[in-house]
């Protein structure tokens, strides 16, 4: 079953990059009133480019291809905004990241439970 | 979920904004006090900045880009500084603080400046706690892997 690794490691790799973003989020909100602060942000999707590409193809997604991919903190490109329109921006990304997560959450827990069924030969 | 590390990143703002808000009260307090010490009583700001590891810039010169080891930390009150708005001076030749022009100096605070700081860390916290509450119901959600859904 190859799908199975590629599946768990794309989801593991999601629910890292999200719990990253998390703290990078918090980091902006908690820095609001900080004087030359420069807003973080995680890279991560911008990895995926390939994975896309060969999804697109029909071709299957090789486990070892994601190996590279690892998502990491950078600061926002051109950001020099006023705190005041930074804080609404970051509560908005915030509740759509809790959400993101949560929709990964739920997509490892449909992928166990496909697992489970397999392992219970359709049996429930 | 690295819930520790959330939590403690919006604690540390809730705590800076907590001490705006207590700076804020202690200049609006004494926008009338006339002497503080011997010396006027000189209107304050909080200063705060990221809170970094001791090793925060070595960790950055060596990986070339923020690693694991200098996530963020969060944010702490680095000074509580004089404004230096100079004092205002009202003409009451009968206070006794008066000068002998007749002049008293009151602290140079704007109760609207303030009020408006009051709003904005108001609003800060309360964005601070939105994130905390945020990280609490996903590391709650995340303890439900593998449930029976």
């Amino acid at each position: 079953m190859t799908t199975e690794s590629t599946t768990l490691s794309l989801l593991r790799l999601a629910l890292d990059a999200a719990s990253m973003r998390h703290l990078a989020i918090a980091d902006n909100i908690a820095n609001a009133g900080s004087a030359g602060y420069v807003p973080q942000q995680v890279n991560f999707e911008q990895q995926l480019g390939f994975a896309r590409q060969s999804l697109a193809a029909g071709l299957p997604l090789q486990a070892g291809s994601l190996d590279a991919v690892q998502p990491y903190l950078e600061p926002v490109p051109g950001a020099h905004l006023s705190s005041t329109a930074t804080l609404d921006m970051e509560v908005a990304r915030l509740s759509q990241n809790t959400l993101h997560y949560q929709s990964l959450l739920r997509a490892l827990s449909r992928h166990t439970a496909i697992l489970s069924t397999a392992i219970n030969e359709g049996r429930r | 979920m690295d819930y520790q590390s959330a939590m403690a990143i919006s604690a540390s703002g809730m705590a800076v904004e907590k001490t705006r808000l207590d700076v804020t009260a202690l200049n609006l307090a004494n926008a009338s006090s006339t002497r503080a010490g011997g010396a006027l009583y000189q209107p304050l700001t909080v200063i705060s900045a990221p809170r970094q590891s001791a090793g925060f810039a070595r960790a950055m010169a060596a990986w070339g880009r923020t690693m694991p080891a200098a996530l963020p930390r969060g944010v702490e009150v680095v000074e509580v500084r004089a404004t230096g708005v100079p004092p205002r001076l009202v003409y009451e030749p009968s206070h006794p603080d008066a000068d002998a022009k007749g002049y008293v100096a009151y602290p140079g605070i704007n109760p609207v400046t303030e009020m408006v700081n009051i709003i904005a860390a108001t609003r800060a916290y309360e964005a601070n706690l939105a994130a905390m509450n945020a990280a609490r119901t996903m590391a709650q959600r995340a303890l439900d892997i593998g449930g029976t859904q």
